[in-house]
C-alpha cells in the first residue's frame, strides 16, 4: 500500500511534448523539466491534484489506477462484500461520457449501473458529506464558543477554521505551512467518514462481517486515491476506503461492459447509509461545503428555522470570495454574532489568506479551500474536455 | 561603420514582401491567439455548468439540510451518540476526525491500542 504514498498518484508518460503548458498550472511548481525536455513532477512537492493532467494538451499525464488490481479483483472475489460510494461532482459529469452535456444529472442511472457491475450495495458519498456537516459544524461553533471565552469548550482550537475535505489542499499545508494545521477542522473528509462507517455502523445494520467488507469510492479526484491509501485511516479496525477510481475510470468500467448507460432505468441508493440532502449534492462546487455548513450551523445557533436555505454570497467562481452572515445566537441571549468567512478555490491563492491567519490578522472564522479552480465538479479525475484544445 | 549605413533605404518591392510578412504573422497569430482564448472561455464554461446542475439538483430535492437527513439522525440515534443526537460524540470523535502532519505517526499508535482494548 505504502508504493502509492511514496511513488504519487500523478505520472508524466513518453508522450510528454516539453511545452511548458502543465509548469503553468500546477499551484505548488512540482513539475520540473526544460522547455523541449520531457517532463518529471517531484513527488515531494505534488498534492496529487491532477488539474495538470486534464489540462495537458497531448494527454500524457497519467494517475496510477486501482481499478485492475484492487477493484476488479474484489468484485471477482466472492468472499468481499463490495460496497460503494460516489462524491456529489460525478453525478453532473459522469454523463459527459455518454454525450450528455455538461451538468447533466445522471446519478439514479449511475446508482443502475454500479449494481450492473457486480457491487453489492449502492450507498453515496453525500450521506458523509452530511455527516461531515453536523461534526465540522458542531466543531466550528465549538471553536467559536472557545475564542469566546465561553466555558467548557478549552479543549477546542483556534479561529479561523479552515476546511478539512480536499486532501490535495491538507497536503499542501502539511508540507508547506505546519504552523497552520491546528486551525485545520479535525473532521475527516466525506470519503474518508463513508469507509468509517461502511465497516462498523453498516456492518452492524447489515449483520455482516467487517472484514469481509471492501469499500470502493467513486471520486471526481486523483489525490483521493492519495487520501485513502494514508496509514492513519484505520479508525474502523481496517483500512477504511480500500480503492478509489476517478469518474473517467467508473466511465471506461461501464462501456468495457457494455453496458448502455443511458438507456439503464433509475434506481435509487441502498439504505442506512445512501440517503442524500440539497446541502450533501453542493459539496461538489466551490462555496458548497461553507453554504451546507451555514444552513446547519445557522439553524443550531439560533434555535430558528432557515426559511430560505440559499446563500448566493458564497456562489461564484472568483478565486478568493469574502462575506458575513449575521447570526442570532441563542446561548447567549439572542446576540448576534456576524461570522465572517472565506472561500479559496485554486491553492495558488490560499497563501496571502495563510500568512494573514498566522500573522494573526485575519478576520475570518470559516475558510472553505478546495484546490481545483471551480470546486470537485472540475476535479483532476473529471472527464477530459479534448473539444476545448 | 559601414555595414550598417550602406544600405539604409529599399525598393518597394521590398517594403511590400516586408510588409506583407507582417501582415501574414500577424493574422496568422490572431487566429492562435482566438483559439486559445476560446478553448480557455470554453473550458469556464462546462466547469460553469457541471456546478449549475448541482445547485438545480439541491433546488429539487425535499431535504436541504444536512442535519435533518433522516439517515443522518439515525446513525446518531442507533450508533454515535445512542438514544440521542450528540454530534461530536465520543464514538464520532473515534470514528470521524483525524489528526494531521506530525501527529499522525502517534494518532495510528493510539488508534492501534484502541482496536487492542476493543
Amino acid at each position: 500500500m505504502s508504493t502509492l504514498l511514496s511513488d504519487g498518484v500523478i505520472h508524466v508518460s513518453d508522450k510528454c511534448k516539453a511545452c511548458d503548458h502543465c509548469t503553468s498550472i500546477c499551484p505548488t511548481h512540482a513539475i520540473k523539466g526544460r522547455l523541449g525536455e520531457k517532463h518529471h513532477i517531484e513527488v515531494r512537492k505534488c498534492i496529487n491534484c491532477g488539474q495538470c493532467l486534464i489540462n495537458c494538451p497531448f494527454g500524457a499525464i497519467d494517475d496510477v489506477s486501482m481499478v485492475d488490481e484492487r477493484i476488479i479483483k474484489a468484485l471477482k472475489d466472492p468472499s468481499k462484500f463490495v460496497v460503494v460510494q460516489e462524491a456529489p461532482a460525478v453525478r453532473v459529469a459522469l454523463g459527459e461520457e455518454f454525450g450528455q452535456a455538461p451538468g447533466t444529472n445522471v446519478k439514479h442511472k449511475m446508482y443502475a449501473a454500479l449494481r450492473r457491475l457486480g457491487f453489492d450495495k449502492v450507498y453515496d458519498t453525500e450521506f458523509t458529506a452530511d455527516l461531515t456537516i453536523t461534526e465540522e459544524g458542531t466543531e466550528l461553533i465549538c471553536r467559536v464558543f472557545n475564542d469566546l471565552g465561553v466555558p467548557g469548550y478549552e479543549a477546542f482550537g483556534p479561529l479561523p477554521q479552515f476546511t478539512s475535505c480536499c486532501p490535495a489542499w491538507v497536503k499542501y499545508a502539511e508540507d508547506k505551512y505546519p504552523q497552520v494545521l491546528p486551525h485545520i477542522s479535525t473532521a475527516k473528509s466525506p470519503q474518508q467518514m463513508f469507509g468509517a462507517v461502511s465497516k462498523t455502523y453498516l456492518a452492524e445494520k447489515l449483520g455482516i462481517d467487517p472484514a469481509s467488507i471492501y469499500s470502493v469510492s467513486v471520486m471526481p479526484c486523483t489525490a483521493k486515491k492519495y487520501e485513502c491509501d494514508r496509514p492513519e485511516f484505520i479508525a474502523s479496525g481496517f483500512k477504511d476506503v480500500d480503492a478509489v477510481m476517478t469518474t473517467r475510470e467508473l466511465a471506461q468500467m461501464i462501456k468495457a461492459a457494455g453496458i448502455d448507460f443511458m438507456s439503464l432505468e433509475d434506481e435509487q441508493a441502498d439504505r442506512f447509509i445512501g440517503a442524500s440532502t440539497g446541502a450533501a449534492t453542493i459539496f461538489g462546487a466551490t462555496g458548497g461545503v461553507m453554504e451546507a455548513a451555514l444552513r446547519t450551523a445557522y439553524e443550531v445557533l439560533s434555535g430558528e428555522t432557515l426559511d430560505k436555505v440559499d446563500f448566493k454570497a458564497v456562489r461564484g467562481f472568483k478565486p478568493v470570495r469574502e462575506a458575513t452572515v449575521e447570526i442570532p445566537v441563542k446561548a447567549l441571549g439572542g446576540k448576534v454574532l456576524p461570522v465572517n468567512i472565506c472561500i479559496v478555490t485554486g491553492t495558488k491563492y490560499v497563501d496571502d489568506v495563510i500568512e494573514d491567519v498566522l500573522a494573526g490578522r485575519s478576520q475570518y472564522h470559516f475558510i472553505e479551500v478546495m484546490n481545483c479552480p471551480g470546486g470537485c465538479v472540475n476535479g483532476g479525475g473529471q472527464p477530459i474536455r479534448r473539444d476545448t484544445y | 561603420m559601414s555595414i550598417f549605413t550602406e544600405k539604409v533605404g529599399m525598393t518597394r518591392r521590398q517594403f511590400l514582401k516586408g510588409t506583407g510578412m507582417l501582415a501574414v504573422v500577424a493574422i496568422v497569430s490572431g487566429v492562435f491567439a482566438k483559439i486559445g482564448f476560446d478553448a480557455f472561455a470554453a473550458s469556464d464554461e462546462y466547469i460553469a455548468q457541471r456546478a449549475a446542475g448541482l445547485y438545480t439538483l439541491d433546488e429539487q430535492m425535499t431535504i436541504r439540510k444536512s442535519h435533518e437527513n433522516p439517515e443522518i439522525i439515525q446513525i446518531y440515534e442507533e450508533f454515535l451518540s445512542p438514544g440521542e443526537q450528540k454530534y461530536l460524540s465520543e464514538k464520532a470523535h473515534h470514528l470521524l476526525h483525524t489528526k494531521y502532519g506530525k501527529d499522525i505517526p502517534s494518532f495510528i499508535d493510539e488508534l492501534k491500542q484502541h482496536q487492542d482494548v476493543a
